[in-house]
């Protein structure tokens, strides 16, 4: 009965797995089969009215409808990956993406690593604070700390003027975090950029606006530096056809002056949103625990390979395992990420999709730990067993197998279950890399409605729900097998 | 009288310390040989240099004509032939009292599984236990488990057993189960070496009886020449202190 049920549970495993790895193939197949050339288009999907994530998850917004315009005016698909801004910037300056469309502002800096499409819109930079608040100039600043977003013209700008005005900056990676600390006290003030904090004052941010436009920047669509010359003129003739036949116009009105794209009237209560965004958030989940899965299972095999060879008689083989293991717990799990989703791919030239890239950065951090209980269990295992099994003429190999390692990974099933649940957890950090896991998903709603304390709320409880049916069949597992 | 064990300038270092100093030692066949001596005097690390689980720094371990000191010799191959008892008993926790005593004949192909089942019934009832085959190891005595774990050592058929302390753990009324099967052993001719403080069993068993102290043998004899007639003084110190305890 017992076997029965591991032949069962390691046979779906591998089926999974063998799944999994096709789908993979197969979605890159059907990329390269269409007929126009398809580029894979980075942007911020959290930056509404330029790039957002409308109530059907579908990403809308001045930039997307504007590439979308010219894609079909001059015969090329895009395919747009929804990171950070800054995911963004990196993933396209790594080949990763072919080109970025995040409301991003002309500078002379970024010029010497983009080259930049004609600017498309105008912007500039706005301050605004609580409505009650008495703060009517700059100058009223002083002492005080302002919010801004991390790469935003509205950071710059805050920059520039810091020391003139005497006040403190504080970051954030997204515009919903930076709105919140404004309204809580936090910080006196923010700056961003004026169509975005009028679209948000719309949404019922409870914000008030009290400078003119400053530093008006020009946005432009960026390709890597010397790269990708002919997406970058497709967009230019495309651009200025699209402003000749009025189509730019109508893309910018149905944003900023009209209701079209915004979405009002969504009902914004608790149930209201999880009504709204279920479909959304369920396939958040999914993605959440698929990337759970497949994560433990090369995590598993990592860490195995690296703990057993930690505890063979052989210094070399103990070394190798003692610095994989100090490498990749000691790297934070989000540098660990971004340097594999961004570094890698500027070293070697071959893109990494985003799923890959978060499951071997999993594999390799919650291997390590893997690999340093398998070691320690292992250890543990009373030294009298082996030298009775070597005693008897066994040789290392077979009392490890038959003696050591059984009792040791009795010692260590609690320990594994337990990383079962941290794991899922880490995955939330993926998001950083795009993947739209049940964070990211979080994110990109809030991006939308700026309901932060609501949408947080749910998602939380749905990892709690998961977490704690995780729990309870890991002390069903403790208990049947009496650990 | 052909030696079965012959040790010569053995020598074995812990780093600085030098925990054996140029010991000499042979065993006949199916003579038993008893070493006694004080706590850390080294005489479980000589009976260990001679199935190698402690390996010599030098010298010579000579075991039925193969010297195992030397790095080259497939030391499996001797330990197949050397049965080890252990002061902790040791038993495999993960197998039951029957899969104790078959795994290593099993695994190394010196009996089929059938007969090693029937040589498990055997060794059980020689040890006394053949009721306690399919028990699991936690549900045992610590006499028990240490009958069983000479039962284990048995099944591979040793030409010699090593019995460290193998009393030494257990609870008093223990001890004479496990010493009656010792006995036993002995009266059907093994070759057996035993460090132990049981000073009625050495009289009683031994052949010879050797004298370790400070990694060095100071005395050897015969049990009335060792009890009655000790020349060393700090063998007399020794027998002095066990003695009236
Ligand atoms: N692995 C080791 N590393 C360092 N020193 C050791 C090691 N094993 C044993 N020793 C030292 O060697 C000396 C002899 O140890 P050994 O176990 O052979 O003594 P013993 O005569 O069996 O004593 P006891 O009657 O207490 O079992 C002791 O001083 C001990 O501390
Ligand atoms: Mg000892």
């Amino acid at each position: 009965m017992k076997k029965r049920f591991w032949k069962w549970a390691l046979g779906s495993l591998i089926a999974i797995i063998s799944f999994s790895c096709l789908s993979l193939m197969g979605n890159q197949n059907s990329v390269k089969a269409a007929g126009e050339p398809t580029y894979q288009i980075g942007t911020d999907v959290t930056f509404p009215p330029f790039e957002f994530a409308n109530s059907q998850n579908k990403y809308v917004g001045i930039d997307i409808d504007i590439l979308n315009a010219i894609a079909k005016d001059q015969g090329f698909k895009v395919n747009i990956k929804p990171t950070s801004f800054n995911g963004a910037i990196q993933a396209t300056q790594s080949g990763q993406l072919d080109g970025m469309i995040a409301g991003m502002s002309i500078t002379p800096q970024r010029k010497a690593t983009f080259d930049f499409s004609k600017p498309y819109f105008e912007s500039g930079v706005v301050t605004a604070v609580k409505p009650g608040s008495d703060i009517k100039s700059l100058n009223q600043l002083r002492g005080k700390k302002v919010a801004v977003k991390t790469g935003t013209e509205g950071a710059e700008y805050a920059d520039k003027i810091k020391n003139k005005y005497g006040f403190k900056v504080t970051t954030f990676d997204q515009s919903n975090d930076m709105y919140q600390d404004v309204m809580t006290g936090n910080s006196a003030a923010c700056f961003d950029d004026s169509p975005v904090m009028q679209y948000g004052i719309k949404q019922g941010l409870k914000l008030k606006i009290i400078t003119k436009p400053a530093m008006s920047g020009p946005y432009g669509f960026a390709v890597d530096k010397g790269k990708n010359k002919v997406l970058l003129t497709k967009f230019n003739n495309g651009l200025a056809h699209i402003k000749k036949t009025g189509e730019y116009q109508k893309i910018v009105d149905k944003y900023l002056n009209g209701k079209g794209g915004t979405p009002m009237g969504e009902d914004n209560s608790f149930f209201g949103l999880i009504k709204q965004n279920k479909t959304v958030l369920f396939n958040g989940l999914m993605e959440t625990l698929w990337l759970t899965i497949v994560s433990i299972f090369f995590a598993t095999l990592f860490g195995l390979i690296f703990g057993l060879l930690g505890v063979l008689p052989n210094k070399f083989c103990q070394g190798v395992s003692t610095t994989v293991i100090y490498i990749f717990r000691g790297l934070p799990l989000l540098v660990l990420a971004l340097f594999i989703y961004t570094g890698i791919p500027s070293l070697t030239g071959t893109k990494v999709p985003a799923f890959v890239a978060g499951v071997i950065t999993l594999m390799f951090n919650e291997g390590a730990y893997i690999a340093a209980f398998t070691k320690g269990g292992i250890q543990s295992v009373d030294t009298g067993q082996m030298e009775a099994a070597r005693s008897l003429g066994l040789p290392f190999g077979k009392a490890m197998r038959k003696i050591i390692l059984p009792q040791g990974i009795r010692l260590i099933i609690p320990s594994f279950v337990n990383q079962l649940i941290i794991t899922l957890k880490d995955t939330s950090i993926l998001s950083v890399i795009g993947i739209l896991e049940l964070t990211q998903t979080g994110k990109i709603i809030i991006a939308r409605n700026l309901q932060g304390f609501k949408v947080w709320t749910i998602v939380a409880i749905m990892y709690l729900i998961i977490i704690t049916v995780l729990t309870w069949i890991s002390n069903w597992i403790k208990r049947s097998y009496k650990l | 009288m052909s030696q079965l064990i012959k040790v010569s300038h053995l020598y074995k270092n812990y780093g600085k310390h030098h925990i054996l100093k140029d010991i000499d030692f042979h065993v006949n066949n199916n003579e038993v040989v008893v070493i006694i001596g004080p706590s850390g005097a080294g005489k479980s690390t000589l009976l260990r240099a001679l199935n190698r689980l402690d390996a010599p720094t030098s010298g010579s371990v000579i075991i039925n004509g193969l010297d195992i000191a030397k790095k080259d010799v497939n030391i499996n191959k001797v330990r197949e032939n050397v049965g080890m008892v252990f002061q902790h008993f040791n038993l495999f926790n993960n197998l039951t009292v029957a899969q104790n005593i078959m795994l290593a004949p099993v695994e190394l192909k010196k009996q089929t599984k059938k007969e090693a089942e029937a040589n498990a019934h055997r060794l059980l009832k020689l040890v006394g236990l053949d009721d306690k085959f399919n028990y699991k190891i936690p549900q045992l005595s610590g006499g028990q488990q240490q009958r069983i774990a000479i039962a284990r050592a048995l099944a591979m058929n040793p030409k010699l057993m090593l019995f460290d302390e193998p009393t030494s753990a257990l609870d008093p009324e223990m001890v004479a189960d496990v010493l009656d099967v010792m006995k036993k052993l002995a009266k059907e001719g093994m070759t057996m070496v035993v460090v132990t403080h049981e000073m009625g069993f050495a009289k009683e068993v031994a052949d010879r009886i050797v004298f370790v102290d400070d990694g060095k043998i100071l005395e050897e004899g015969t049990p009335d020449h060792m009890f009655n007639h000790p020349t060393n003084p700090r063998l007399k110190t020794f027998l002095n202190k066990v003695l009236q305890a």
